[in-house]
């Protein structure tokens, strides 16, 4: 029996499909693509099945022989089906098992026999894994915009500035501290002031005396500090209080205090947690009061935060505004967490906890809504929310904003329908039809018992609607609320503000222009800036990093609070390039700075006063690069007490220049470095490492690891180990086939900063966090077009981010693009 | 005393390995099926300023006792009840009498150091321990035979609006009181509020699915899957919130009525509406253990309609010789005692959900109060009086104690509701156990 041409041709065009692009990025490539050995299995198979096809006898055909023979004629060369007779796809969630048994009794159709026993088999092994599976149309179904449901963090961002649009906007400005009055007793009424300040942070020791010893009497004073407090990003804060006199805190509820220690009771510091979205600024108020009484003879207070992961500290400036910013509802509900397979959040499925949780945060929303429905419907009686309520004490819920005699009062009862309507639209990103009116408002209000009801109801219908809870719905008639909803998740994470509704009810989104300038406006939000953080934080996989911490015989000193300093030295550095005009990247790999304070000067060996607040500092060149040698990645991508070479190197492989790895063959303990005393960390990676498959992935890995150590398992620069020169050569094979070579971490740094292969992940990864779809869903050279763009914009991340977020806004679900991208980042400089 | 062995108990008793237990739980013809293990409740109710001791504690004691003016409203249930004379606290430190009387009643440990100042004593915070009540909902709560929504439930009426060492009675440990809640209204909130969002949510559900239909016409097939799951488990959603629906109607949710300002001369129709309130969650077995706190230490309720015109807390600290202030601060005791009787009958003629008898006989209410007296602030005798048959303690006795610390009876009241501790608040006191004669 010999090959049929069209077989050949098949095989070629499969071939075609599966060989590699090579100006594609592996890692795009990965996620289309079976791996590089199921590739070759194709090749091994295409020159086996060749010869046996043209000599070997019927009975060794393979399962994909018998299909092309057999069925393919009906269901098509790869399961596609005929536009005729057999339309459906073969694609099915059936068993392999169930699937050979219908063949054997089934197919092919009227001449069952010819197909039974192995056969059977072997065809439905082959057609389930070549493309009936879901596993398998997954892989060869070309990549699209997804429907999607709002991923977690879209959902709170979402609530938050939906709920918060109908509270007054405040502007930034960049005052920082807090203000501060001071008053001459406990009353702390305007006339007793004796001081209005702006403190820079809440640290004092008044000791026995009081703040300006000319303007008080010596024995009772009260201090309030007032302003709000931004949250660099998303977690639960603890703030502690210590303070030797009363005190009460409030942080994001300006009737209820989070810390209530107007009765000072033992020593303790007061602790309280509470959850704050990242890129938000919250109300702050602290009160603090000495009393007469001759026990009480010292006056001191600090407030102190503690975020995620890092230590104790008093709260720095750059994070305390002495504006007062409205409150904003963070929903308390958990949610399930997103799946992150490919690596960013997706909202691409639904599950059972899911719908579970956004019912309970309807209902929560609703409750919220409910108890400040005056202030929301601007109705009388709003009982001064916001007005940075003196109330002490516990507050009465029920009555904070109970309605007095009339509950159902006309007028109240209207503003409230308004409200109502203006809510489903910002929930809806569009404005409702007169039909939807009826349906989401004034339905509810009729058919409740009670306008509280009425409005429990409204809440909860948009909250649990589609159009608030899916991303890409499509079709909703006007594509402006739709370019203006891409718009702000890409950018924010969240829903439009009144800017962008408007400029969509105007017709103002429609050219490329007026979208790059929404997306110039919007950058300048810090909803943006934490969205970028948060970008390089994962990028350098500092989400991996929760426990740093070393063996205390090798680093006496590397303690919890040099980990939390080194963070916050990262975390200066990156908001410095973020916030800066040229915002290029190339820094994170070239800068010759680091942030400093006088501890980590000292435990690092520069020349800094030991009380040196955090500061730039130069270092030698030659020794460190950029954030690549951070001492926080370096003691993170490390053991207790040695380096580790395969953390740091896999880190460059797959962050920096996205190359997939799949995970070891088997889980390997790392080899104890005092069974191998004699052995240079760099040797013993080297032995362990050295079986062949192994060396699939780490002769990629170790030698782009070994570029960094110099550094030890605290980040510290050390000259040798054991009494042996340290080895910081490596090299990287390019994916062109390019052998680089490099003395050090200076070398490979300057090769990453100009390598493609860097900047296509950089632009892919970048693109995923902020779309959340797959790149090349907006078409096959995306990822190439935007790296040629960023080159051209000197990797200016704010330009590229606002490249993106325009590409993504301009291309409808389901349309081809062929938008020209790089007007946008032009942009940022001319407007 | 009765003595009813519980499931695991009389497997135990039978010589059942734990492997066979799946099946004898599934054999109707032990008799046991369907029985719960007895739901044992505890509620404190408090009231402040000391009593008259001569109008009310009991000349006798055993079970021959006469009941003094203060308690007469207790006739009915008089074998039901058990009067504890001789019970001090005798824990002392920072704070005055007041602050100590309420923020060790129930901690049995001293109050921390602080920036509150009482009438003559150092000025003091907030207790250094747990109160018992928490202490019995948290090993109640440990286990799911126990287990229930809430564990217990914090009732206040007309309790001042700031919190201070002499408002707050209750602790869930160290510097961590808990304010009760005194406006009904938030209590059923608190209790049903839940159920009548899911009321809310049930009617918009036609309209939910309604509105998905729509916006899945619009979408392409492949599309419509994600909308079609969420369709489903909103359906799912429905079903559960049915099934629920028929659970709780089991329960009747109770009328409240229109809102009741929070005044003075509210307090009876609160207390009234708080008690109610509190009955029915025990019914719908929202928590097992309770308090009840009126006013607060130093409370200075205006009983005016007992033609009480002065405050409580001025009327306690006048002397002994002035009789018509013992005899308007009887009144107000016997009205306090009213309070708890009805309660008392309030849980009486309630059937115990799912097994025999009364609420009350399962529950043990303790009455209690910061002071022995109010114008000695002595902190000996306080008062302790128990009703109802909860904790199995041998009711319808008066008992004089030689002067016993009152961690021994905290102790006792955790060791009735199951929960065998060695020892509670400050151990010195502790020492002997649980107070005797009580069983």
């Amino acid at each position: 029996m010999g090959l049929h041409p069209p077989l050949a041709a098949l095989f070629v065009s499969l071939l075609d499909q599966f060989l590699p692009r090579t100006a594609q990025s592996q890692n795009a490539r990965s996620m289309l693509y079976p791996p590089r050995w199921l590739r070759c299995f194709g090749l091994c198979l295409l020159i086996s099945w060749q010869s046996t096809a043209i000599c070997a006898a019927a009975e060794e055909r393979s399962g994909e022989q018998i299909y092309q023979q057999l069925c393919a004629s009906c269901h098509g060369a790869r399961g596609e089906g005929d536009n005729k007779n057999y339309p459906q796809p073969l694609a099915g969630d059936r068993s392999v098992t169930e699937l050979s048994q219908y063949i054997e009794k089934s197919m092919p159709e009227k001449e069952p026999e010819k197909c039974v026993g192995e056969d059977a088999k072997k065809v439905a092994a082959y057609i389930y894994d070549a493309f009936y599976s879901p596993i398998a149309q997954a892989r060869i179904k070309p990549p699209q915009i997804e429907l999607a449901r709002l991923t977690v963090r879209q959902y709170r961002s979402s609530i938050a500035d939906l709920v918060g649009s109908f509270r007054p906007a405040e502007s930034w400005t960049t005052d920082r501290g807090l203000r501060a009055e001071y008053f001459k007793n406990r009353r702390m009424r305007t006339e007793d002031r004796v001081l209005d300040r702006v403190d820079p942070n809440v640290k004092f020791d008044f000791g026995e005396s009081v703040p300006e010893p000319d303007e008080f009497d010596p024995v009772e004073f009260a201090i309030k500090w007032q302003g709000s407090i931004l949250a660099p990003e998303t977690g639960d804060y603890e703030f502690i209080l210590k303070t030797d006199n009363g005190a009460r805190l409030w942080i994001n509820d300006n009737e209820r205090p989070l810390i209530d220690g107007g009765v000072k009771s033992g020593k303790e510091d007061r602790i309280e947690t509470i959850r704050l979205l990242g890129g938000r600024v919250y109300p702050l108020r602290l009160e603090m009061f000495k009393s007469k009484e001759a026990k009480e003879k010292r006056a001191a207070i600090s407030l102190k935060w503690k975020l995620p992961n890092r230590a104790a500290e008093v709260i720095p400036q750059r994070y305390l505004l002495p504006q007062r910013f409205p409150e904003t509802l963070i929903v308390e509900t958990p949610f399930p967490p997103d799946d992150r397979s490919e690596g960013y959040e997706r909202g691409n499925s639904i599950s059972k906890a899911w719908e579970q949780a956004t019912t309970d945060a309807a209902i929560e929303v609703s409750a919220y809504i409910a108890t400040h429905q005056r202030e929301f419907a601007g109705s009388r009686n709003n009982n001064g929310r916001n007005n940075g309520g003196e109330r002490r004490g516990r507050q009465r819920e029920n009555n904070k904003d109970a309605p007095n005699a009339n509950e159902d009062d006309g007028e109240h009862r209207n503003k409230l329908r308004e409200f109502c309507v203006r809510f489903a639209e910002r929930a809806f990103r569009q404005p409702l039809t007169d039909e939807q009116k009826q349906l989401f408002v004034d339905r509810q209000f009729a058919e409740a018992g009670s306008t509280d009801a009425g409005l429990k109801r409204v809440i909860l219908l948009v909250l649990k609607s589609p159009r608030f809870l899916f991303r890409e719905l499509g079709n909703t008639g006007n594509v402006s609320y739709d370019v203006a909803a891409r718009l702000s998740f890409g950018m924010w994470d969240s829903i439009p503000d009144d800017i962008l509704l408007k400029a969509a009810a105007d017709k103002k989104l429609a050219s490329r222009e007026d979208v790059q300038n929404q997306a110039v406006r919007m950058l300048a939000d810090p909803r943006t800036r934490s969205k970028l953080r948060e970008f390089l934080l994962q990028w350098l996989r500092v989400d991996h990093l929760t426990d740093i911490s070393k063996d205390s015989k090798r680093f006496p000193d590397f303690n919890p609070a040099i980990v939390s300093d080194l963070r916050t030295s990262l975390d200066l550095f990156l908001d410095d390039l973020i916030s800066s005009e040229s915002a290029d990247f190339r820094q994170l790999l070239m800068s010759e700075t680091l942030y400093l304070n006088g501890p980590l000067a000292k435990f690092y060996g520069f020349e800094l006063p030991a009380d040196s607040e955090f500061q730039k500092v130069s270092f030698e060149p030659s020794e460190r690069a950029g954030v690549l040698t951070h001492p926080y990645l370096m003691s993170g991508f490390a053991y207790t007490s040695t380096t580790s070479p395969i953390h740091r190197g896999v880190f460059i492989s797959r962050s920096v220049l996205g190359r997939s790895l799949r995970p070891p063959p088997e889980a390997v303990a790392p080899l104890a470095p005092d069974l191998h005393a004699d052995l240079t960390t760099r040797e013993r990676v080297l032995l362990q490492t050295k079986p062949e498959s192994c060396q699939t992935c780490h002769s990629m890995i170790n030698p782009l690891g070994f570029t960094l150590e110099h550094f030890d398992a605290v980040g510290r620069f050390q000259r040798e180990e054991h009494g042996k020169l340290i080895d910081s050569t490596g090299n990287y094979l390019t994916r062109a086939g390019e052998q680089k070579q490099f003395a050090g971490v200076r070398d490979l740094a300057a090769f990453l900063a100009q390598s493609d292969e860097t900047h296509t992940a950089l632009v892919t990864q970048l693109f995923h966090h902020v779309v959340k779809q797959p790149i090349r869903a907006y078409g096959i050279q995306t990822p190439d077009e935007l790296r040629k763009q960023f080159a051209q914009h000197n990797f200016n991340l704010r330009k590229l981010i606002v490249e993106i977020v325009t590409q993504a806004a301009m291309t409808e679900r389901g349309a081809k693009t062929d938008v020209t991208i790089g007007q946008a980042a032009d942009k940022i400089n001319g407007s | 005393m009765t003595y009813v062995p519980n499931r695991r108990e009389f497997l135990r008793n039978l010589g059942l390995s734990a492997a066979a237990m799946p099946f004898v739980m599934n054999l109707p013809s032990l008799g046991f099926a369907n029985q719960q293990a007895r739901k044992q409740r505890l509620i404190v109710m408090f009231s402040p300023n000391g009593i008259v001791p001569n109008t009310f504690w009991p000349d006798q004691e055993g079970e021959q006792f006469t009941l003094k003016e203060s308690l007469t409203p207790l006739e009915a249930l008089k074998s039901r009840t058990l009067i504890l004379n001789g019970v001090c606290d005798k824990v002392r430190g920072d704070g005055d009498n007041h602050m100590r009387g309420i923020g060790c009643l129930l901690t049995g440990i001293e109050l921390f150091p602080g920036n509150i100042q009482g009438g003559s004593d150092t000025p003091a915070g907030w207790s250094s321990g747990i109160s018992i009540d928490q202490e019995i909902k948290n090993q109640l709560q440990k286990s799911p035979e126990t287990r229930t929504r809430f564990g217990s439930l914090e009732f206040g009426v007309m309790v001042p609006d700031r919190a201070d060492t002499w408002t707050r009675m209750v602790y869930s440990g160290a510097n961590k009181p808990i304010a009760p809640i005194d406006d009904p209204h938030q209590m059923f909130a608190k209790l049903y509020g839940r159920l009548k969002d899911q009321e809310s949510l049930k009617s918009v559900l036609d309209e939910l699915q309604d509105d998905l239909r729509t916006v899945s016409a619009k979408l392409s097939s492949s599309d419509r899957q994600l909308l079609d799951e969420h369709a489903t488990l909103v359906r799912e959603m429905e079903k559960e919130l049915q099934s629920a629906g028929d659970l709780t109607s089991q329960h009747v949710i109770p009328e409240l009525g229109a809102r009741v300002k929070e005044e003075n001369d509210n307090i009876p129709t609160i207390s009234k509406m708080q008690i109610d309130l509190m009955v029915n969650s025990f019914v719908a077995d929202f928590a097992r253990v309770a308090t009840l706190q009126y006013t607060n230490s130093v409370g200075g309720a205006r009983m005016r309609w007992l033609k009480v015109e002065e405050g409580h807390h001025e009327l306690s600290h006048k002397p002994d010789t002035d009789a018509s202030s013992q005899e308007q601060l009887t009144r107000i005791n016997k009205w306090y005692c009213e309070q708890l009787v009805y309660l008392a009958q309030r849980l009486a003629e309630t059937p115990e959900p799912g097994g025999g008898g009364s609420l009350l006989d399962n529950t043990l209410i303790v009455w209690t109060n910061e002071l022995g007296k109010g114008n000695s602030h002595t902190l000996d005798n306080i008062p302790f009086v128990l009703v109802g048959n909860g904790l199995d303690f041998k009711m319808g006795r008066s008992i004089k104690y030689p002067k016993l610390p009152h961690n021994r009876l905290l102790m006792s009241l955790a060791h009735g509701m199951g929960h065998r501790i060695e020892r509670f608040g400050n151990p010195d006191y502790c020492k002997a156990g649980v107070l005797p004669n009580l069983t």
